[in-house]
C-alpha cells in the first residue's frame, strides 16, 4: 500500500496543486509570480519523486495500483516523467512569455498542473472508464488553456475548433467504450486484449466498432492522419508555451495510453497494426507536405508535430513483434521530441514579442549575427527534430528504425527515412535564414527575463544528455 | 604516451572548436589557437604513426559500451587502411591555419570542428559511431559554406547539404538492416564494424542495403551520377573547405567502401562490382573532359578532383591487392597532389581577385616560387613518373587490368585527358603574356612557402621510394582482400614477395 501509494504520490501532488493554486488564486495577495514559481516547485518536486520511484522501485515489472485500475511499469513511469518536464519548462516559457503578453492569471497555471494530473493518469490507465476521466480532466483544462487570451481572434477560433472536435472525440471515445464493454463485458485492457486472444479480433461486431471509435480518438488527439487538420489553427491560435505543452506532454499521455492499449494483447495489436501501418505512412508524408508550405515557424512545427506522431506510430507498429523493445523505443523518441521541441517553444516564447508579433521565418532572419547563442540553441532543436547526431533525435529515430527493421518492417523503416529527407528541407530552413542571411531588424530587447534563457540552455544540455543515455531493452 | 590516443586526436580539435565558437576571442587568437592545436594533432599522428605495427589487424583500439543492449559502444582502432588517411588529415590541415589569414573567427573553429569529426569517422570501428561522425563532419562544412562562400553559396550549399543528408540516411537504413541480420544470424546484438565483415549477404534485400551504402558513399566521392553537387559547392566554398572537402573528405567515402561496404557484402559487392567500377570510369572520363572546357580555375579543379576520385574509386572496386594498395596510396597522393593545388587556387584567387582563367597570365616570371610548387603539385596529381601520384594510379590501372581490361584500358585513357587539361591551364596562367589581373602578384612569402616544402618533399619521397609506405599498407590491404574477395578470384600479389603464404592462411 505504501509502495502504490509513492507510486501515485505525482500524481496527488500535481492535483491538489493545483486545486491549492485555485484556491490561493482568490487571495489578493497571491501574485502571477508567486503561482508561476509555485506551479513551478510543484512540477518539480513531482518530477524527483517520479524520478526517484523509476530509479527505486523497479524490483517488479508491473505495479498494479487500486485493484489493477492503474498500473506502473517502467514505461507510464518514463511517460510520467517526460510530461512532468514539460509542465516544468513550460513553466518556465510561460514566466519569459508574459512579461510581453499581459493575459494570465493564477487559474493558468492551476489548468497547467490540472492538465499534467490528466496526462499522468492517462499514462498508468489500464481500463476504459478511468482512460475516459483522465482523458476528459487533460482536454478540459487544455480546451481552457488554448483560448485563454480571449481578446485574441485566432486564439478564440483555435479553441472554437478544437473544442468541437474534441468534444466529439471525448463522445467517440465513451461509445467506443460502451461497445467493448459490451462485447467483453469488462472495461480492463487485459481483460479485452483475452477475449481478443481466445475469440480473435473480429468475433463480434461491437468489439470492432468500439475498437474503431476508441482508435479514432487516439488518432484524433494524437494528430495523425487523417484527423490531423486541427492542428494547425489549434496550435497556431494557442499562445505559445501552451503549443510547446501541447505539442510534446499531451502527445506522451496519448502515446502513452496508446501503447498501453495495444501492449494488453498481441493479437489486439495484430488486429490494427495494418491501419497503423499505413496511417503512420500517411502521417508522415501528409504532415511534411504541409509543414514545407508554411511560412509561419509555428504552423511548420504543428506540422512537423504529424510527422513525429507518424514515427511513433512506427514505433507502435513495430510493437507487436517484442513487447519490451518497442515500449522503451517509444518512452525515449518521446523524450527527445519533447526536449527539441518545447526548447523551440521555449526559445519563441522570449523571442517572439509582444502578441506574438514574430512567429514566421522570415521574422528571424540574421538572428545569428545579433543573438548567436539563441540562434545556436534553437539550430541544435532544429537538428534534434530532423534526427542529425549526435543530438536526441537522432538516437530516437535510430531506435524506431532498429525497432522497424526487427519487427521485419522494413519498408516502412526506409520510408521514414524519406519522410525525414524531406523534412531536412524545412529544418534547414530556419537555419539558413538564421545564419546565412542579414538581420532586418535588431532583436536587442528581446531578452526581458533570465528564465526563459536558462531554461532554454538547459533544454540544449537535455538534448545531448538524453542522446548519451542508453535505453535497457 | 596517452592511453586513448586516437580520442586525444579525436577531441582535442572538436572541444577546442567548440571553445572558440563560444569564447569572445579575436581573429587572430582564433588562428593561433587553431594551428596550434592541429599541430598537436599532427604531433600525436606522428605517435600513432610511429607505434603503429601493421599486424593487419584494428591497433590502439579503445572500448567503452555505449548502449550496451544493442551492442553500441564507443570503439575506435585504427588498420593499415585507414591509417594514412588519419595522417593525411592530420599532416594537411595545419596548412590551411598558416596560409588563410583574413578569416573569422568562426571559419577556424569550425575547421577544428571537422577535423575532429573526420579523425573520428576514419577511427571509428561502431558503425553507429561512424555514422554520428560522418553525419557531424557535413555541419561544420554546411555553416563555412553558408557564411564565408562565394556570391552563390546559397544553392551550393543547400544542394550539398541535401544530397549528402539524402544519402547518409539511407545509409543509416542500411546499417541497421546490418546489425539486425547480424542478431538474427548470430542471436548478438553489435554493430562493430569488424563483425559486420563476417557477414556474407546476399539477396534481394541484401542488394538494396548495399546500394543504401553505396549511394551514401557515392554522393560523397563523389561518382557519377551523384556528382552534380561538387562542381557548386567546391567553387562556391571557400577556399579551405574545398581543400577539406577534396583531400579529406571524399576519401572517408572510399574508406566507407572499403571498411564497411566491402566486408559485408561480399557476394553482392562481387556482382555489382562491374557496375561500380564503370560509374567510376565514367565519372573520371566525363568530369575529365568537362575539367577541359572551364574557364574557371577552382571549377576545373573541382572536377579534376573528381575525376581522380574516380580513379580511386576504380581502384577500390577492382577488388584486388594492388588496386587497393594502389587506392590508399592514391589517398595521400591526391590529398597532397589535387587537394593542395585548392589551397593554391585560394592562394590565387585571394590575390588576384578574379577565378578566370583568361584574366591570368605569365605568372610563371612573376612568382617562381609559387609556380614552381604548383607544377609540382600538378605533375603529381596527372601522375608523372617520379611524383607520388604515379605510384598510386600505376598500381591501379595494374590491378584495374587484372579486374577487367577494359575498365584497365578506360582508366589509363582518363590519365590522358588528365594531363590535357592541367597543362593547358597551367601555360594559360603561368605562362603566355601577362595580364591586369596577374600584374600585381606577388610570390609566397616565407612563411607560407617553408608550409609548403614539407607537402613537396612528401610527394617526392612517395614517387621514388615508396617502399616504407607500401610495407605498412601493404599486410592490411592483403588480408582485407584475402578476406573480402569472393573465393574462386585467385590473387597474386606482385609487389611484396612475402605476401602470399599470408593470402593462403587467411583465404579461409
Amino acid at each position: 500500500m505504501t509502495n502504490d501509494f509513492i507510486l501515485f504520490f505525482p500524481v496527488v501532488l500535481v492535483s491538489l496543486g493545483a486545486i491549492g493554486l485555485m484556491l490561493a488564486g482568490t487571495c489578493r495577495c497571491f501574485r502571477l509570480e508567486h503561482a508561476a514559481w509555485a506551479s513551478g516547485g510543484l512540477f518539480g518536486l513531482a518530477f524527483l519523486v517520479q524520478l526517484s520511484a523509476t530509479l527505486a522501485c523497479d524490483h517488479s515489472l508491473y505495479n498494479s495500483l487500486f485493484k489493477d485500475i492503474l498500473v506502473v511499469s517502467p514505461f507510464s513511469k518514463a511517460a510520467g516523467l517526460v510530461i512532468l518536464g514539460c509542465g516544468l519548462f513550460s513553466v518556465c516559457s510561460s514566466i519569459s512569455y508574459f512579461k510581453r503578453n499581459n493575459f494570465s492569471g493564477v487559474e493558468y497555471y492551476s489548468l497547467l498542473l490540472f492538465a499534467a494530473a490528466g496526462m499522468l493518469l492517462l499514462t498508468m490507465t489500464r481500463e476504459l472508464v478511468t482512460a475516459f476521466i483522465a482523458l476528459e480532466i487533460m482536454s478540459l483544462a487544455i480546451y481552457v488553456l488554448v483560448g485563454y487570451d480571449r481578446d485574441n481572434v485566432l486564439s478564440t477560433e483555435a479553441v472554437m475548433k478544437y473544442l468541437v472536435l474534441g468534444a466529439f472525440g471525448g463522445a467517440f471515445f465513451a461509445m467506443g467504450g460502451a461497445f467493448i464493454f459490451g462485447a467483453v463485458g469488462s472495461t480492463k485492457f487485459h481483460l479485452i486484449g483475452n477475449f481478443v486472444a481466445t475469440n480473435g479480433f473480429s468475433a463480434s461486431p461491437a468489439l470492432l466498432a468500439g475498437g474503431f471509435f476508441i482508435m479514432v480518438t487516439l488518432f484524433f488527439k494524437a494528430a495523425a492522419f487523417p484527423f490531423h487538420a486541427w492542428v494547425l489553427d489549434v496550435y497556431d491560435g494557442a499562445s505559445m508555451p501552451i503549443t510547446g505543452f501541447m505539442a510534446t506532454a499531451l502527445k506522451t499521455a496519448i502515446f502513452a495510453v496508446f501503447a498501453n492499449f495495444l501492449l494488453a494483447d498481441a493479437a489486439l495489436q495484430q488486429g490494427w497494426v495494418n491501419v497503423l501501418f499505413y496511417i503512420a505512412i500517411l502521417s508522415m508524408f501528409m504532415g511534411n507536405f504541409i509543414a514545407i508550405g508554411q511560412n509561419s515557424l509555428k504552423r511548420m512545427l504543428a506540422a512537423s508535430g504529424i510527422v513525429h506522431s507518424g514515427y511513433l506510430l512506427i514505433g507502435l507498429v513495430a510493437l507487436g513483434s517484442q513487447q519490451q523493445i518497442p515500449g522503451s523505443v517509444i518512452a525515449y523518441y518521446l523524450a527527445a521530441y519533447a526536449a527539441g521541441t518545447l526548447g523551440i517553444f521555449s526559445a519563441l516564447s522570449f523571442l517572439s514579442g509582444k502578441g506574438e508579433q514574430w512567429k514566421n521565418f522570415n521574422d528571424f532572419k540574421g538572428l545569428a549575427k545579433t543573438n548567436p547563442y539563441t540562434a545556436f540553441a534553437i539550430s541544435i532543436f532544429l537538428l534534434s527534430m530532423a534526427g542529425i547526431p549526435p543530438t536526441a533525435g537522432f538516437m530516437g529515430k535510430l531506435y524506431i528504425i532498429i525497432a522497424a527493421i526487427k519487427a521485419g518492417h522494413v519498408s516502412l523503416a526506409v520510408l521514414g527515412i524519406v519522410s525525414s529527407i524531406i523534412a531536412m528541407w524545412y529544418y534547414l530552413r530556419l537555419i539558413v535564414l538564421m545564419y546565412f542571411h542579414e538581420a532586418e531588424r535588431s532583436f536587442v530587447e528581446e531578452y526581458p527575463c533570465r528564465v526563459g534563457m536558462v531554461s532554454t540552455f538547459v533544454l540544449v544540455l537535455c538534448v545531448f544528455a538524453i542522446s548519451l543515455y542508453p535505453i535497457a531493452l | 604516451m596517452f592511453a586513448h590516443l586516437l580520442s586525444v586526436m579525436i577531441f582535442l580539435p572538436i572541444v577546442a572548436g567548440l571553445i572558440l565558437l563560444f569564447a569572445p576571442l579575436g581573429r587572430t587568437t582564433a588562428r593561433v589557437a587553431g594551428f596550434g592545436v592541429s599541430l598537436a594533432v599532427l604531433v600525436l599522428s606522428f605517435d600513432v604513426y610511429a607505434g603503429f605495427t601493421a599486424t593487419g589487424k584494428l591497433e590502439f583500439v579503445e572500448y567503452i559500451p555505449w548502449i550496451p543492449s544493442l551492442g553500441i559502444a564507443y570503439h575506435l582502432g585504427i588498420d593499415g587502411i585507414s591509417l594514412f588517411i588519419l595522417m593525411a588529415s592530420a599532416v594537411l590541415l595545419p596548412l590551411v591555419f598558416v596560409l588563410f589569414g583574413t578569416r573569422s573567427k568562426g571559419y577556424y573553429a569550425n575547421l577544428l570542428l571537422v577535423e575532429g569529426a573526420m579523425l573520428g569517422a576514419i577511427c571509428a570501428a561502431d558503425l553507429v559511431l561512424f555514422y554520428v561522425f560522418w553525419e557531424v563532419m557535413l555541419l561544420p562544412v554546411f555553416f563555412m559554406l553558408g557564411l564565408y562562400g562565394g556570391p552563390n553559396k546559397l544553392p551550393a550549399t543547400l544542394k550539398i547539404t541535401l544530397y549528402t543528408i539524402a544519402g547518409s540516411l539511407l545509409m543509416l537504413a542500411s546499417l541497421v538492416y546490418l546489425a539486425v541480420q547480424y542478431h538474427t544470424l548470430t542471436g548478438e546484438w553489435s554493430f562493430s564494424i569488424e563483425k559486420m565483415g563476417l557477414l556474407n549477404l546476399s539477396g534481394q534485400a541484401a542488394a538494396v542495403a548495399l546500394f543504401g551504402f553505396m549511394i551514401a558513399f557515392a554522393i560523397k566521392i563523389p561518382l557519377f551520377p551523384f556528382h552534380t553537387w561538387l562542381p557548386d559547392a567546391y567553387t562556391e566554398a571557400p577556399s579551405a573547405t574545398t581543400f577539406v572537402l577534396s583531400a579529406i573528405m571524399a576519401k572517408i567515402g572510399v574508406y566507407g567502401v572499403i571498411r564497411v561496404v566491402m566486408p559485408a557484402f561480399e557476394m553482392e559487392f562481387a556482382r555489382y562490382a562491374l557496375l561500380f567500377a564503370y560509374a567510376g570510369v565514367i565519372s573520371m572520363m566525363y568530369c575529365g573532359l568537362a575539367a577541359i572546357a572551364q574557364k574557371d580555375y577552382k571549377r576545373m579543379l573541382a572536377f579534376s578532383s573528381a575525376s581522380h576520385m574516380g580513379i580511386i574509386a576504380v581502384g577500390v572496386f577492382s577488388m584486388n591487392v594492388q588496386a587497393l594498395t594502389g587506392t590508399i596510396y592514391q589517398i595521400v597522393a591526391h590529398a597532397t597532389s589535387t587537394g593542395v593545388l585548392f589551397l593554391f587556387a585560394g592562394i590565387l584567387e585571394e590575390r588576384t581577385r578574379t577565378r578566370a582563367i583568361n584574366d591570368l597570365g605569365g605568372l610563371a616570371s612573376k612568382a617562381p616560387v609559387f609556380a614552381l610548387f604548383f607544377a609540382i603539385a600538378m605533375l603529381a596529381s596527372v601522375g608523372l613518373p617520379g611524383t607520388s601520384g604515379f605510384i598510386g594510379e600505376f598500381l591501379i590501372i595494374l590491378g584495374a587490368l587484372k579486374f577487367n581490361v577494359w575498365i584497365g584500358v578506360f582508366t589509363g585513357l582518363s590519365l590522358i585527358i588528365g594531363v590535357c587539361y592541367m597543362l593547358w591551364m597551367f601555360q594559360r596562367v603561368f605562362f603566355e603574356k601577362s595580364k591586369a589581373a596577374s600584374e600585381s602578384f606577388k610570390d609566397l612569402s616565407l612563411v607560407e612557402g617553408l608550409a609548403f616544402v614539407p607537402v613537396m618533399l612528401l610527394i617526392l619521397i612517395m614517387g621514388i621510394y615508396p617502399h616504407p609506405f607500401l610495407r605498412k599498407i601493404e599486410p592490411s590491404t592483403a588480408q582485407y582482400i584475402a578476406a573480402v574477395a569472393p573465393s574462386g578470384v585467385t590473387q597474386t600479389v606482385a609487389v611484396s614477395p612475402a605476401l602470399p603464404a599470408e593470402l593462403t592462411t587467411e583465404k579461409n
